[in-house]
């Protein structure tokens, strides 16, 4: 886990976020159908325990935000510029998982064939910079293409062939 | 149940054990779930996760006996990379990397396993202890559990849990609070009425527990370590692994007391190994006679984290079997795990099948040989394992988040589940939220919202027996003294009444004794 604490300044903005979805939770609670065609009590209701979890969760962001301002949130001091390019790796490994996961798996390849893609599109990624240096990057391919399909053709061989387990 | 009924019983489920295939499944998963807990990155609760998956179709009994080998394999794994590369394969080996990485940088990396590995087994069999005498006197208890008693049990849960899992008490509770919101997504328990579903038929189901966990604790972490640049691996020169007796028997109390404490801390709902392991540390080290050795090697402080750790396991798997209610992430999957198996872990456990609480304590005792076994002769394989890159290691663990969120009930839409609570989890934790309280909250949110609305139709709106019934009230008086601690006010108001209270009872004042919760802040 990161050992950085996040600033004051992000702590405010995360509460006023929390503030935010507790009271879109009271409102859909208080909104919701109380039943009483079905001579229910008004404390069954179903609105009744979101309702309250939503109010916990508004005070706690509250005193979240009451807090982070303490701390000197609005001055000024600690608000976080992003740096795009040193969230590079991070930002690459989120839109690599969420096109295999949705825009590959299901779509028509079978599955080991849509893991091997995936592994070995991600390994040649990010050994992409250490490769390009040693100038190795036909070698890189070749292994990551390797490495794919046998991770691929593992998966698939463990979990439906050896403990009968669907995939998608 | 008398004592010896108590003995037959688990003899019984050691000789149901006793058969190939059962050892072959031990051994293999106590392989995995030590390598899986050894392999930063990857914690005991994905480990236990996605051993659920591949185990679905095998008998229960079976299946949670892989499932417990994986659970104790992983947290004791953890143990192997925090003293060879200074970094905890779990989070539960944090406290280990303390002194049993000092102890490897003076050349003792060998005898800091041995250390790791008989603490570990010890821990277990205390924990193992506890589970089989505690389990039918808190069946007991459970069976006096009412309505108001559930509620106030879940509000205890996720206020405890947050309270100990991080550093920050607010964030832990907001976290356990959103889990319990989660939970009231889809159709409610009392009259099958959708909530929050927005007309989305998927959403009815409510959210699956399982894929927001492997989401939560595999895709999140990694994407937390895709994101750092990968770093070179170091590893010390190790002599002999083979546990010292004289380790064992020097510190026997440290051992006892770390066990009764990773016990203790594994009841609590929701807090984990990483606690207990801490929890004990810290209570070793105020017991020392050597305190100054503490985080340069010291022999105690890792012999106390071990032993804390593994003793957490039986520990969290009490409050499963009895209440239903885990007490730490990993055991919220057994508890999962259990129900998909037809296994009804709460109070009825004891009248309706006392042989399955056996069978779980035999299962922890052929885990614990199963880590016996490994620790004493796996380490060259193990040490080959962590210098494998992560970049070849992650993205076949995505691979695996995938599988196991959609396999449990071939349903594509967990993958978005996991996917969510994988990004989300990955940003609470930036912003140093806890994961454990939220876990917690997603288990523990059908029991409150049931039990508050059952309560309050029971007494017709009516507070008092919230407030008047024993056990209501002695939950209610924990969670209330729990809250106004963290506020300064009355932490300085109770801090100056204790002082007062205590002042005739104590010899000496000590002016310099800490009063941070944990060491590693």
């Amino acid at each position: 886990m990161d050992d950085r604490k996040p600033s004051a300044f992000a702590d405010f903005v995360s509460g006023a976020c929390w503030v935010a979805l507790a009271a879109a939770i009271m409102i859909g609670s208080w909104r919701m159908d109380r039943l009483e065609h079905l001579q229910a009590s008004i404390y069954s209701a179903p609105g009744v325990v979101p309702g309250l979890i939503g109010a916990a969760l508004a005070l706690m962001g509250l005193v979240l935000m009451l807090r982070a301002w303490r701390a000197g949130a609005l001055a000024g001091a600690g608000r976080p510029r992003i740096v795009w390019s040193e969230q590079a790796r991070l930002l690459i490994a989120v839109a690599l998982c969420l096109a295999f996961a949705i825009g590959l798996v299901g779509r028509g390849p079978p599955f080991w064939l849509a893991a091997a893609i995936f592994v070995a599109v991600t390994v040649f990624a990010f050994q992409f910079p250490e490769r390009r240096a040693a100038g190795t990057l036909a070698r890189g391919a070749l292994v990551a293409v390797v490495y794919g399909l046998v991770a691929g053709y593992a998966v698939h061989y463990v979990f439906q062939e050896l403990f009968l387990v669907r995939l998608p | 149940m008398g004592m010896f009924d108590g003995l037959i019983m688990f003899g019984h489920s050691i000789a149901s054990f006793m058969t190939p295939t059962a050892i072959g499944y031990a051994l293999l998963a106590s392989l995995v779930g030590l390598i899986i807990g050894a392999l930063p990155g990857l914690t005991a609760t994905m480990g236990v996760a996605l051993m659920t998956t591949m185990t679905l179709t095998l008998q229960p009994n079976e299946a949670i006996l892989i499932l417990i080998c994986t659970y104790v394999g992983a947290i004791y794994g953890g143990s192997r990379s925090a003293i060879l590369l200074n970094i905890p394969g779990t989070p539960a080996s944090a406290a280990s990397c303390l002194d049993g990485y000092a102890l490897a940088r003076q050349g003792l990396a060998g005898r800091a396993m041995g250390i790791a590995t008989s603490g570990s087994v010890l821990g277990t069999w205390i924990g193992m202890f506890f589970l089989a005498t505690l389990t039918p006197v808190l069946g007991e208890v459970a069976l006096k559990f009412g309505a108001y008693e559930f509620f106030w049990l879940a509000v205890f849960g996720v206020v405890i849990s947050g309270n100990l899992t991080g550093d920050d008490p607010l964030k832990g509770w907001i976290a356990g609070f959103l889990g319990l919101f989660i939970a009231t997504i889809g159709q409610e328990g009392l009259y099958a009425h959708d909530r929050f579903t927005f007309g989305y038929h998927d959403l009815s189901g409510g959210v699956a527990l399982l894929p927001a966990l492997v989401g939560a604790f595999g895709f999140a972490e990694v994407l937390t370590v895709m994101r750092d640049k990968p770093r070179d691996v170091v590893l010390n020169s190790f002599d002999t692994v083979i546990p010292r007796i004289r380790d064992v028997l020097q510190y026997w109390r440290t051992i006892i007391r770390s066990g009764v404490i990773g016990t203790g801390i594994g009841i609590i709902p929701g807090v984990g190994e990483d606690v207990a392991a801490w929890s004990s540390y810290a209570a070793a080290r105020r017991a020392s006679k050597e305190k100054e050795l503490f985080g340069k090697g010291s022999v105690e402080g890792l012999m106390a984290a071990e032993t804390g750790d593994n003793a957490c396991v039986p520990g969290s798997v009490i409050p499963v079997l009895t209440l239903a209610v885990p007490g730490s992430a990993p055991a919220a999957v057994l508890l999962a795990a259990m129900l998909i198996h037809g296994v009804q872990p709460g109070p009825l456990i004891m009248i309706n099948s006392p042989q399955f609480v056996f069978d779980v304590v035999a299962m922890m005792l052929i885990a614990s040989i199963g880590i016996l076994i490994y620790g004493l002769t796996l380490t060259n394989l193990l040490v080959k394992i962590l210098q494998v890159p992560q970049t070849l290691v992650m993205p076949v663990i995505f691979v695996l988040c995938v599988v196991g969120s959609f396999a449990l009930a071939s349903r594509v839409f967990d993958i978005y589940v996991m996917l969510f609570f994988g990004i989300a989890g990955f940003l609470l934790r930036r912003l140093n939220y806890p994961m454990a309280p939220l876990v917690l909250g997603i288990v523990l949110g059908d029991l409150l919202d049931k039990n508050l609305r059952r309560g309050l139709v029971l007494s017709d709106g009516d507070l008092t027996p919230f407030f008047t019934r024993p056990i209501s009230v002695v939950l209610f008086l924990l969670i209330a003294a729990t809250v106004l601690l963290n506020i300064p006010v009355f932490h300085r108001a109770a801090v100056s009444l204790w002082k007062q209270a205590s002042a005739p009872f104590r010899r000496t004042t000590r002016p310099d004794q800490p009063t941070s919760r944990r060491p590693h802040d």
